[in-house]
């Protein structure tokens, strides 16, 4: 039974503690305190060590989900929870004041995770706001990976099928190139 | 009432003379900060700003956890956390009524007990702030 360890990041109202709670297939775990920067994000609650919860792919891969804090001052816990995950489901808000500077930022922070894993970013709100295009959205991304391939949706994080599509490309990511660098070594 | 706590000259003011009494009730006290539920630092003693800027986020991300168990083991709230290490503790316990967590770290040289009760007296004598005036 393979296990794979997931985090969801990206910035305050992503909607990562939603995604997570669309996915998991047990009650999640949720670390929330009220918020009092109203400025940065007019929500009343805000995560502020992780979200857990878990789901099943095929007949026995189990997923652990763990959503992040989106403020930089939690940034202990990205670096915690980045030690035991193969895989990033990245989140940005496309109603934010610049999500295409958002998305270069967590790209550039979890990076690690790219080299050795995947990552994928969703982009929520595409719906109820005028913002960049999904094209937008690839061009940062190539811009800052140097043209690594991370694929890019719109998702509504309430919706479990859209998070299980975001998902399935992810573990179907980090597979495939577990896959082939195996190949590569064995035929060295 | 939890709106931008740390910016609240009233609360900040309160905070730091509460910190000011805590420190006179124990020379063992390295440093102490209080801070929101969510992790901004309202006033802190001791210990450099970086310092108590990173202590106030974790001791947040703490507490959550903290509550987060108790809540998964329906033992209610959790009122306080105790992080013991050889050369002194670290207690952090809620300022009741309000979205504010005071923590504090203690050498070896203080007991256990005294510590959190003193850390105790702090963090009601914090929950003393107007709420009017925090309000404000």
């Amino acid at each position: 039974m393979a296990e794979h360890v997931i985090l969801f990041a990206g910035p305050m109202c992503a909607g990562k503690t939603t995604a997570i709670r669309s996915l998991s297939e047990i009650e999640t775990i949720s670390t929330e305190a009220a918020n009092t920067d109203r400025e940065t994000a007019d929500k009343d609650t805000t995560t502020v060590a992780l979200d857990y919860g878990e789901i099943t792919i095929g007949d026995e891969d189990k997923v652990r989900l763990y959503g992040l804090p989106g403020q930089r001052r939690f940034d202990f816990m990205w670096r915690i929870l980045m030690e035991r995950a193969v895989g990033l489901v990245l989140l940005v808000n496309n109603d934010a004041a610049d999500p295409l500077g958002q998305l270069a930022e967590f790209l550039e922070e979890f990076a690690e995770l790219h080299e050795r894993g995947g990552i994928v970013v969703g982009i929520t709100r595409a719906d109820i706001a005028e913002g960049p295009s999904l094209g937008d959205y690839a061009q940062t991304i190539a811009k800052s990976t140097s043209g690594a391939i991370i694929p890019v949706f719109t998702v509504d994080a309430r919706d479990g099928n859209h998070m299980q599509t975001c998902l399935l490309s992810l573990i179907a990511n980090i597979e495939s190139r577990a896959a082939l660098a195996y190949q590569q070594e064995q035929a060295a | 009432m939890s709106d931008k706590l740390h910016k609240n000259p009233v609360v900040v003011e309160h905070a730091r003379a509460a910190l000011e009494t805590f420190r006179s009730h124990s020379k063992s006290l390295g440093y102490a900060t209080i801070l929101t539920t969510d992790g901004f630092e309202v006033a802190s003693i001791a210990g450099d700003a970086q310092q108590t800027r990173r202590v106030a986020s974790m001791a947040s991300s703490m507490q959550a956890l903290g509550d987060a168990v108790a809540r998964d083991l329906k033992m209610g709230t959790c009122d306080y956390i105790i992080i013991a290490a050889p050369s002194g503790y670290v207690i952090q316990l809620r300022v009741p009524g309000y979205d504010l967590v005071i923590a504090a770290h203690f050498d070896s040289a203080e007991t256990l007990g005294k510590a959190l009760s003193v850390a105790r007296l702090a963090a009601n004598d914090m929950a003393q702030v107007s709420v009017a005036a925090a309000a404000a």
